[in-house]
């Protein structure tokens, strides 16, 4: 008897044993599929789906966290922070708390309970477009302790949102220099596949902030300062469990610049009161520029715009308002644009303070010699037959025959169509003399023109010399009758008094003058001195103790000389004058230069030297003299009064009609002590006057700040001003 | 063994051959113990208790308290569960015919109990009686007192059951499932629905009455689904394992990180208190009661969990066997009803975990931290061993 046979036999109660067994049989089959369910989704799950799942997993407890960096403040020559930090305690809001609407709406409104900020703000700073989609977006910045003490206590009352302590650029000094120093903001998509910021290392990431302009964007890599970067892992409430460091933070380093904050707001309370006395006379004047440099070592000491605008408002981003109220409100219109750097991003004929380089040119060529006279005849006929035309001097006076300087001092329009006629006959387009053609191009090349001077700032222009490759693009684009014809010799004419469709920037102005002045060597003009840290023992610090930045010339000129050690810019050194950077105006905001340590001094370079020897240079300088202090000078008006005798100015005004307006761009370029020439000043002002009457009293009245020279006109004014371009 | 003496001596103490007093031995019901329902029943309480402490010793470690506070008190329970086993294989489980009303008015008394303020409120349910530091869940040992009482009576019946008789049934189960679902407690409520269906099946239910039972459950879950006799949180719960991409806060929430804590164990697991895993970062909930198993599946990997399936499958196989080998219905009845509970729990339990079943707080046997279920699971032993033991006497 088996087993089984004892179980049927003991089953008295059993219906029957079959029956049973039977439905312990479907049982058991329900059984079975269960087990098999069961099995399959495990295979799925651990064997076929585990690397997806793994992967999820990491993302759960894996997470990178970036500190934002330190940059680098920007100072002055004296160490001055013209670009400062601080921290600023903000409120963000994570970016899954926007998916969940009822969530997000409960969070706005306890957070907008909280700052006492309507819920409908809060909200339009979500929606605005130029918020990261990288990051958490900022709410509210400079919240005060006791808010963030209350969203610790009540976590669960504020999902999503966080408190982050975020370096915040500010600007001690205001708006001063805001196109130069620039700002910063979040790097745009454009700006990571940019040349720029694609080929830094380390690699820039989205996210990351910028400079967007000025000295910000120029010298980014060097102070944008390395991150606090860390993989932490965290468990399911978000606290860290581990966290280790893949890179340490490094602050960025401080960059020193060339720029003296007292010359530089001085340059544009200058400009702004011209730009309020043009208006008063009359004249649109909606913009201007004007830069201060140093002829011997092209660095910039001050760089001037107007209109012009807070950097503060770029500090946190800018929001679509605050981008508005910069201006360029009509597309083809950048006078309103108070971001534009005019002084190196924009262009015009330059008008008569392109002489020099005419005269320059003229001089390589052999055209004139240095002591050669023309005459300045009031009108002059050029070409034959049907072919002439009549150019004309400004001045009905014939003042017969003149050399090169006196030709600068009255600026005769007819002496320059003369050389340039002559260059264009020697060395025009239209001659089949091979190499010999378009020298006076070649040497405005050489000297500055139609090419960015390489000054460390983005987005510099070209400026413009014509030629024939110019003219055949431009009438490609354009096509007009004249384009037929080609080359015209009437242009090269029109160039040789900076009108016609020559451009320069006034740094390029400026650069040219430092050229005449400094020698013959073309600067590359920079505004970066050296880049150092806050000195932690002041007794290491450089500034004031050693001559600031030391530049070092190739061809071995001496060193130039720090701002505290420049020589009183008295011409005959016989009385002992203020300081020039001694103020004359009253200081607004306390400018407290930081004991700074010096990392590295960036090198001064000379981009070409002009071809001309001392006497042809003398002379040139000496007509330049003479528009200011000579009897008939252009510029004579426009410094009245001032006492040349013991600060001799030179310079050139520059006149040019603005289209078919009644106003012109009036330009001056001019440099001080004239004797030993330590500052170089050119201005440009946009539907103004002429050139003596609009922008000369801008570089006067820099003049008078920067000598310290007490002055009764005290501010500028629109002098009567001569006919003259 | 000493043979008698005498005439006929050779003959009465034989039978076919046999000795009687080596035949009464033979029958003796501990020489028909079943050793591998015992061994996999420790296997399995062991298993638990290593994954309850690996789920358990970093979290109490942080809060600066003893790691294994969880498997000691799982342990102390285990060890009254083999107390409890052994008390309940001792005596003739026929005996429970005769007490199984008893057992069931004290049942039902207790479940009345724990819904008043002597029941203690945890997370709005009233499932606990506590005494001291010891909490007692009468819901886990009324699914047992289901299986006697309803077993009692389809054995009465002798397998042929009337209308009548089926509602009966349905009453003796549906009055501690309802007093269950007030608590509530809706995964444990299930399991009196599977009782009920696998009590009628195997208890000779007719098939009409099966099919229409089949049709009234079906309709009574559309039902709930619609009306607001569930709350919309448990609604939530039983339907998120269908939603493929779950809301973070969710219930679908803890279901994905559930899946990505056992598919991240792949085929040979993150090793046992791995760092940095899902189950050492706390990412999934409750995770040394009804998710365990995830702990398995992360730590173990496939081999692990597949091997903790075997041996639940193993137990199941020994209780079907039992059910089958019963010398009487009353027996198949209990086997049955255990196994099908068992199978249920599993299924339930592991197939929430792993998205193919709604989410529902049912612990998995011998394996999830728990004091009640384990006694009971224990005591569910010591009656399947009582069960196979006697089944010649």
């Amino acid at each position: 008897m088996g087993p089984k046979d004892i179980v049927a036999a003991s089953r008295a109660d059993a219906p029957g044993i079959d029956r049973t067994l039977l439905r312990l049989a479907v049982l058991g089959l329900v059984f079975v599929a269960l087990f098999t369910a069961l099995f399959s989704r495990l295979w799925y799950l651990q064997v076929l789906a585990t690397e997806e799942f793994q992967t999820l997993a990491k993302e759960n407890r894996v997470r990178r966290i970036e500190s934002e960096p330190e940059r680098g403040r920007i100072l002055d020559r004296n160490g001055v922070p013209l670009v400062d930090n601080r921290y600023s305690l903000s409120l963000t809001l994570d970016r899954s708390v926007l998916e969940q609407p009822i969530l997000k709406r409960a969070v706005l409104r306890r957070v907008s309970k909280l700052l006492d900020v309507r819920v409908k703000e809060l909200q339009a700073q979500l929606d605005d477009s130029t918020v990261s989609p990288y990051k958490p977006i900022a709410i509210a910045s400079d919240v005060p302790h006791r808010i963030a003490q209350v969203i610790n206590e009540n976590p669960e009352d504020f999902t999503g949102i966080e408190y982050r302590r975020l370096p915040v650029r500010v600007y001690p000094q205001g708006n001063l220099a805001a196109q130069i120093l620039g700002y910063v903001g979040e790097i745009s998509e454009e700006e990571l596949v940019a040349d720029y910021f694609r080929k830094a290392r380390p690699r820039y990431q989205a996210g990351d902030i910028v400079g967007k302009g000025g000295l910000e964007r120029s010298y980014d890599t060097l102070i944008r300062g390395d991150p606090l970067m860390e993989r932490i892992v965290v468990d399911s409430s978000s606290k860290v469990v581990s966290q280790d460091t893949i890179q340490e933070a490094e602050p960025g380093k401080d960059l020193i610049t060339t720029l003296d904050l007292e010359i530089q707001r001085m340059s544009e309370k200058a400009l702004a009161a011209a730009i309020k006395a043009n208006r008063a006379a009359g004249y649109r004047a909606t913009d201007a520029a004007v830069v201060v440099m140093d002829p011997n070592d092209g660095g910039i000491i001050a760089m001037a715009n107007y209109p012009t605008y807070d950097p503060a408002i770029a500090s946190d981003g800018f929001s679509t308002k605050e981008y508005a109220s910069l201006g360029q409100k009509t597309p083809d219109d950048n006078t309103d644009d108070k971001v534009l750097n005019r002084a190196i991003q924009i262009s015009y004929s330059p008008g008569s303070t392109f002489k020099i380089a005419t005269a320059g040119a003229a001089l390589a060529l052999g055209v004139i010699e240095y002591n050669d006279l023309l005459p300045c005849p009031t009108q002059i006929p050029f070409g034959e037959g049907t072919g002439q035309v009549t150019f004309e001097n400004w001045s009905s006076v014939d003042y017969g025959q003149i050399g090169l300087a006196e030709s600068l001092e009255i600026s005769c329009n007819t002496f320059y169509y003369q050389l340039g006629w002559e260059m264009e006959s020697r060395f025009g387009i239209g001659l089949e003399s091979g190499d010999e053609t378009e020298k006076f191009q070649d040497y405005l090349h050489r000297a500055g023109f139609g090419e960015p001077t390489g000054i460390d700032l983005p987005f510099e222009g070209d400026g413009l010399v014509p030629d024939e490759k110019w003219l055949d693009a431009y009438c490609e684009a354009v096509p007009s009758p004249e384009c037929e014809i080609g080359w015209l010799p009437g242009y090269t004419v029109n160039m040789s008094i900076g009108q016609g469709s020559l451009e320069a920037t006034p740094l390029q102005m400026a650069n040219a003058y430092a050229s005449i002045i400094n020698g013959g060597n073309v600067m590359v003009p920079h505004i970066g001195a050296a880049l150092g840290e806050p000195a932690v023992d002041p007794a290491e610090a450089d500034l004031g103790d050693e001559p600031s930045p030391t530049v070092s010339e190739p061809d071995g000129a001496a060193p130039s000389d720090s701002p505290s050690s420049r020589p009183s810019p008295s011409p005959s050194g016989e009385t002992a004058t203020p300081s020039p950077t001694g103020s004359a105006t009253p200081t607004e905001t306390p400018a407290v230069a930081t004991p700074e340590r010096y990392i590295r001094r960036f090198k001064t370079k000379v981009a070409n030297r002009l071809p001309l020897d001392d006497r042809e240079l003398a002379v040139l300088r000496a007509g330049l003299e003479d528009v200011v202090s000579g009897d008939s000078g252009t510029a004579v008006g426009a410094f009245s009064g001032f006492p040349l005798d013991r600060y001799r100015i030179a310079g050139k005004t520059g006149t040019a009609q603005v289209g078919p307006t009644d106003f012109n761009r009036a330009w001056f370029v001019g440099y001080a002590p004239a004797g030993d020439p330590q500052y170089v000043i050119s201005v440009y002002m946009n539907y103004a006057g002429h050139g003596g009457e609009s922008a000369a009293p801008v570089a006067r009245e820099i003049f008078e700040g920067i000598f310290n020279i007490d002055d009764d006109t005290s501010d500028v004014q629109v002098t009567a001003g001569d006919a003259s371009g | 063994m000493a043979r008698a003496e005498g005439l006929f001596g050779h003959a009465v103490d034989r039978i076919g051959g046999e000795p009687i007093s080596s035949r009464m031995a033979r029958r003796a019901p501990i020489r028909h113990l079943d050793p591998s329902l015992l061994l996999i029943t420790l296997m399995l309480t062991v298993f638990g208790a290593v994954m309850i402490f690996s789920a358990t010793a970093s979290k109490q470690e942080e809060a600066g308290l003893d790691p294994a506070t969880f498997l000691k008190r799982q342990v102390a329970a285990a060890i009254v569960g083999v107390v409890v086993l052994l008390v309940f294989s001792t005596f003739d489980y026929r005996h429970l015919r005769a007490f199984s009303p008893v057992i069931y008015g004290v049942t039902v008394i207790a479940l009345l109990l724990v819904l008043t303020p002597a029941g203690e409120l945890v997370n709005d349910t009233r499932s606990w009686f506590r005494f001291g530091a010891f909490q007692v869940q009468p819901g886990e040992f009324a699914k047992l007192a289901a299986i006697l009482t309803a077993g009692a009576y389809i054995a009465e019946r002798k397998g042929e059951m009337s209308s009548i008789d089926v509602l009966a049934v349905l009453g003796i189960i549906g009055i501690p499932m309802l007093l269950i679902f007030v608590q509530p407690d809706f995964g444990t409520m299930l399991v009196f629905v599977i009782l009920a269906a696998a009590l009628l099946l195997v208890g000779g239910a007719r098939v009409r009455h099966l099919m229409v039972l089949t049709f009234v459950g079906f309709v009574a879950v559309v039902i709930a689904l619609q009306s607001n006799v569930l709350k919309p949180y448990q609604i939530d719960r039983l339907t998120a394992f269908m939603d493929p991409n779950p809301d973070v806060q969710s219930e679908g929430y803890n279901l994905t990180q559930s899946k990505i804590a056992i598919a991240s164990g792949g085929l040979r697991g993150q090793g046992l208190r791995a760092e940095n895993t899902q189950t050492a970062l706390d990412f999934v909930p409750e995770q040394h009661t009804d998710f365990i198993f995830t702990a398995v599946g992360e730590q173990l990997g496939f081999i692990g969990s597949a091997a903790l399936l075997v041996m639940l499958a193993f137990l199941m196989w020994r209780a079907v066997r039992i059910a089958a080998m019963s010398r009487d219905l009353f027996g198949t009845l209990i086997a049955a009803g255990i196994a099908a509970m068992w199978a249920f729990q599993i299924f339930q339990n592991i197939g929430m975990t792993m998205g193919i079943m709604p989410i529902t707080g049912i612990p998995l046997p011998f394996i999830s931290y728990g004091g009640s279920s384990t006694i009971t699971n224990f005591m569910a032993v010591g009656l399947l061993l009582n069960i196979h033991m006697r089944r010649f006497i």
